[in-house]
């Protein structure tokens, strides 16, 4: 297939190749997956927030028509190895506890699982899981960090002599002598400080939970052993974990992601106990067994993030230059026992984001997370970050008021501005202009306008304001970071193959939900060979075709995986080249001589000497005889790619809002960003994902809060109680661009995937409170609920004398 | 409990004897095979991937028995369009990347479908409103409304789908 314009493709809005599948019901998604005979697994999950198991009786389940087996924890844990295990743990210091994936005498959640039934039909295994008997002795829960750190409090683990799992400072050094002189340093710089700003904030346990829910189907088979399928961001760690849970030889397992994902957006990033149940079960019982996991059990067990308190201090001279920071952070991981994660990885993680992209040259940042008797924090988008990023642009704003300076204008002087530039918590940003950015943005809202429109407003009894915030975000992340922080490794990776009829085929092992690598890759690939992206496959997530990568997360796709495929191209288009050389005499030619354009390889040299893209293909796979000296033939090459230090893609961001003082509902009159993504492969694509994270984080910051009563029960396990934004709930998002190439990308791409809800509640927050200033309202806490808005309107009418 | 039942589904007749309690969806995508349909708020009627038409209405089959549909036509998402010969707002759809995953845009699309031959014109507002019954995850909505608008504004005279506005080219 050709078409009229075969160059050109990076930078295109390209109709995206995923689409025709996915519009006309024939996606290829986990529940897709059709084998015959096979069973399904419903889990019996816990109904006490921490109870000790008394006994477990199974009799009358088994004794249902269609039920073919069940298993308890007591009878798993003898038979797999516990989820302790070196490639699902970070490679720093916390309390990693051994589990096992149902609960063997004492559960620690509402929801944790503690048996399994297997039936004929899930209608069946819903019935039998019913009918299973469960005596409990319940314990003291605590669902509260702060007091799960007190000396008396209550132990989640009763053999811990605290319930914290993870603490540490991000400031300072290593050394206990370092950190303290740091500590000291800083609190000198409060002591001098024209202003200090002491606050807490407090972000509620909410994430992103992808419409798809989680899922595993496993097929054992005698001669090949496990092959599963299963939603997963990370198959290829997936498939080292289970290899070593069921202490099979990892040529015994393969792990296929399937070819179309429900989303993601992190929730299908860790390693759940789930799966290899599943897997346990279908090799016991020699046959194939399926889990699909309800709504229910998604919200009571998964998307849970976010849960963070942080007091955090800003130290500031008269012109609002920041002169230092100090924060106190606390993350409420849950029950702490989830591999990869184990809970405390995000807040961890947001701690070091905490400065974002101002040049803050002081701070001492601390971090203590806690286990509680509630599901295990579990990632979502703006990994770890969006509690820091609301507590910093909140802050920041209150500073603004405090020094009566515009917050746009306070922001603007302590942007970074030069480059490279490492951080106070040693994150690395590699280039672009974060303050023309930003400028663009602010004009692009017309600031000045808005604050006559918004003294207008007033006088007529209506308030408006405005917000502003911003997100320094990764653009993938480097083995320099993701080594340590989860034991594995950053880089790219991709196996590119070209056939005799000159098609190309790219196997990536990471697994998108709905990223579009399927389109956007087909045009880098396109673009580097001046060929047709139609003429270009790309496969994903089988871990039996594609080599080993740590998976879809963390903005990887365009920043590190496209960047293995400029480099794959290179290397490929580089041997092209020497087989002309050598087929056509050209001595003294070098592959920069040569174009691949119009699906043909042309000497620019001599335009007539040139082959058909599919021409040289041929004779370089299939004609191997007569090679260029030490030249090998075929045409297939496996790229990798790392950027020595983390690459970064800027967000600015702000919110318009109006609020009914008589209600505290507000309504968001508009919704800007100015982005930097350096080079746009796709510009529509580009814009999908700013759109979507932006309204993931409208939706946290408004709606989504995951509530446990004080008996740790979990109250909002359905989408009525656990509330997501509808359309009618938020507004087109005008995205803007202020692109700088990044020069660590071959392509200059800034990848645009991970950071955006980050900055979200921040901006909405900041712009409520802009609007409510004559009430002196500050909100330190989310959700935005209309009684809490509310709230603080009234308390400020009061404080003002009514 | 079963019973035996005839449901239509995109022009094809269907008759199985199933349990009393299996719901329609289950009924579509185990017994017709039609795996389009999807399900993503597991039967709570507030997600919308699992939307269908029954007798030409959208209808959320998590929340109807198989049975209640013994003797009535079904349209599921296979019966809108081909990949050779797309529905108008299939085509819209792609032109203005309103799918990002894809899992909740068969639901949109049957609901969707349904609203525009009702609202032969909507506004901005009132294809948000429509859209409540519909959870997506990916797109932030944006997308999806301007597809649907674009969709509606060549009903009259069969029109080509128009193409979204440029995105800000970089400099």
């Amino acid at each position: 297939m050709s078409a009229a314009v075969e160059t050109g493709w990076i930078g295109r809005s390209l109709e995206r190749r995923e689409d025709a599948r996915l519009l006309t019901g024939r996606g290829e998604y986990l529940a897709d997956v059709r084998v015959s005979d096979c069973l399904h697994v419903c889990f019996v999950r816990s109904s006490h927030a921490h109870a000790r198991i008394k006994d477990i009786r199974l009799d009358a389940a088994l004794e249902i028509p269609g039920v073919v087996g069940a298993i308890t924890g007591a009878e798993l844990s003898r038979e797999i190895q516990g989820q302790k295990i070196p490639v699902l743990i970070p490679a720093f210091p916390a309390k990693y506890r051994q589990y096992w994936p149902l609960a063997v005498d004492e559960v620690y959640w509402h929801g944790e699982p503690l048996a399994a039934i297997v039936a004929k039909d899930k209608y069946v295994a819903e019935d039998a899981a019913a009918a299973v008997e469960i005596d409990y002795e319940p314990l003291p829960v605590v669902t509260d960090a702060e007091v799960a750190l007190r000396e008396d409090s209550p132990r989640v683990y009763d053999d811990w002599d605290s319930n914290e799992i993870f603490g540490t400072s991000y400031t300072g050094g290593f050394e206990a002598d370092q950190i303290a002189k740091n500590d000291a340093e800083v609190e000198a710089l409060f002591a001098q400080a024209d202003v200090v700003l002491r606050q807490r904030f407090r972000t509620q346990r909410c994430g992103v939970c992808p419409i798809e829910t989680r899922g595993a189907l496993a097929i054992w088979s005698e001669t090949d052993g496990l092959t599963v399928h299963l939603t997963t961001q990370r198959p290829h760690i997936e498939r080292l974990a289970l290899a070593d849970l069921l202490e099979l030889s990892t040529a015994e397992v393969r792990v296929v992601a399937p070819r179309d994902q429900g989303g993601g957006f992190g929730v299908k990033a860790p390693f759940y106990r789930e799966h290899v149940v599943v897997c346990h079960l279908a090799r016991k019982l020699g046959r194939p067994v399926r889990w699909i996991e309800t709504r229910e059990e998604h919200l009571m067990t998964v998307s849970q993030e976010r849960d963070q308190i942080h007091d955090l201090e800003i130290a500031a001279d008269r012109e609002g230059r920041i002169l230092a920071l100090r924060n106190r952070g606390i993350g409420d991981v849950g029950d702490g026992r989830q591999g990869v994660y184990w809970g405390f990885v995000m807040p961890s993680l947001g701690s070091v984001m905490l400065p974002n992209a101002y040049g803050i040259r002081h701070a001492d940042i601390k971090l203590r997370c806690a286990v509680t008797n509630k599901a295990c924090m579990s990632p979502s988008r703006s990994f770890g970050a969006l509690p820091t990023r609301f507590a910093l642009e909140r802050g920041l704003d209150m500073l603004a008021r405090k020094l009566g300076l515009e917050t746009a204008a306070l922001k603007r002087r302590n942007l970074v501005t030069e480059f490279p530039f490492i951080s106070v918590t040693g994150v690395h940003h590699d280039s672009g202009n974060y303050v023309k950015a930003w400028d663009k943005l602010v004009e692009s809202v017309d600031l000045p306008g808005f604050r006559a429109l918004q003294e207008e407003a007033r006088a007529s009894g209506r308030y408006i304001g405005i917000g502003f915030a911003c997100g320094a975000e990764f653009s993938g992340i480097p083995s320099d970071v993701l080594v340590p922080l989860e034991n594995q490794p950053g880089y790219g990776v991709v196996t590119m193959r070209i056939d005799p009829r000159g098609k190309i085929a790219i196997h990536e092992g990471d697994a998108p939900q709905g990223q579009s690598h399927e389109t956007t890759m087909a045009q880098v690939a396109a673009d580097a060979f001046g060929i047709h992206p139609d003429d270009v496959s790309v496969r994903h997530g089988d871990t039996g075709t594609t080599p080993l990568s740590s998976g879809t997360i963390g903005a990887r796709g365009a920043s590190y995986t496209v960047a293995a495929i400029a480099e794959a191209a290179a290397a490929l288009k580089a041997k092209m080249a020497r087989y002309m050389i050598h087929d056509h005499g050209l001595e003294g030619a070098t592959a920069d001589d040569f174009s691949f354009r119009g699906g043909a390889v042309i000497y620019e040299k001599d335009g007539n000497i040139r082959r058909e893209f599919a021409a040289l293909a041929d004779r370089i796979v299939m004609g191997s005889i007569n090679l260029p000296a030490g030249e090998d033939p075929g045409l297939e090459h496996t790229a990798y790619f790392e950027a020595p230090k983390p690459m970064i893609c800027f967000t600015a961001q702000a919110a318009k809002v109006e609020v009914d003082i008589e209600t505290g509902q507000f309504t968001i009159l508009d919704y800007a960003t100015c982005e930097d993504v350096g080079t746009v492969i796709n510009p529509i694509v580009v814009e999908g994902q700013v759109q979507g994270g932006v309204v993931q984080g409208m939706s946290n910051a408004m709606f989504e809060e995951f509530l446990y009563d004080e008996n740790g029960q979990q109250l909002t396990a359905d989408f009525e109680n656990y509330r997501l934004a509808s359309a009618a709930d938020v507004p087109n998002v005008t995205v803007g661009h202020s692109p700088t190439p990044c020069p660590d990308h071959p392509l200059g791409v800034r990848a645009v995937g991970e950071g955006r809800p980050g900055p979200v509640p921040g901006a909405l927050a900041n712009a409520i409170c802009d609007a409510l200033a004559p009430f002196g309202v500050e909100s330190t806490t989310l959700p935005l609920k209309p009684e809490m808005i509310l709230a603080l309107i009234e308390a400020g009418r009061a404080g003002n004398g009514g | 409990m079963e019973k035996t039942i005839t449901v239509t589904v995109n022009g094809t007749a269907y008759t199985r004897t199933v349990p009393l309690r299996l719901l329609l969806v289950d009924f579509i995508r185990d017994e017709c095979g039609l795996t389009g349909t999807h399900i993503g708020c597991t039967y709570e009627g507030r997600c919308g991937a699992c939307t269908v038409q029954i007798e030409g209405r959208a209808h959320k089959s998590c929340m109807k028995l198989a049975v209640q549909a013994d003797g009535k036509e079904i349209t599921t998402i296979e019966g809108l369009g081909s990949r050779d010969n797309l529905h108008r707002l299939q085509q819209a759809f792609s032109r203005y990347h309103a799918l990002q995953c894809g899992f909740c845009t068969s639901g949109i699309l049957m609901n969707a479908v349904d609203f525009l031959n009702e609202n032969i014109n909507p506004s901005e507002a009132e294809v948000r409103r429509a859209l409540v019954g519909n959870l997506c995850r990916c797109t932030g909505y944006s997308h999806i409304v301007e597809a649907i608008l674009a969709a509606s504004a060549t009903r009259h005279g069969l029109k080509p789908v128009p193409p979204p506005a440029e995105t800000e080219p970089p400099p």
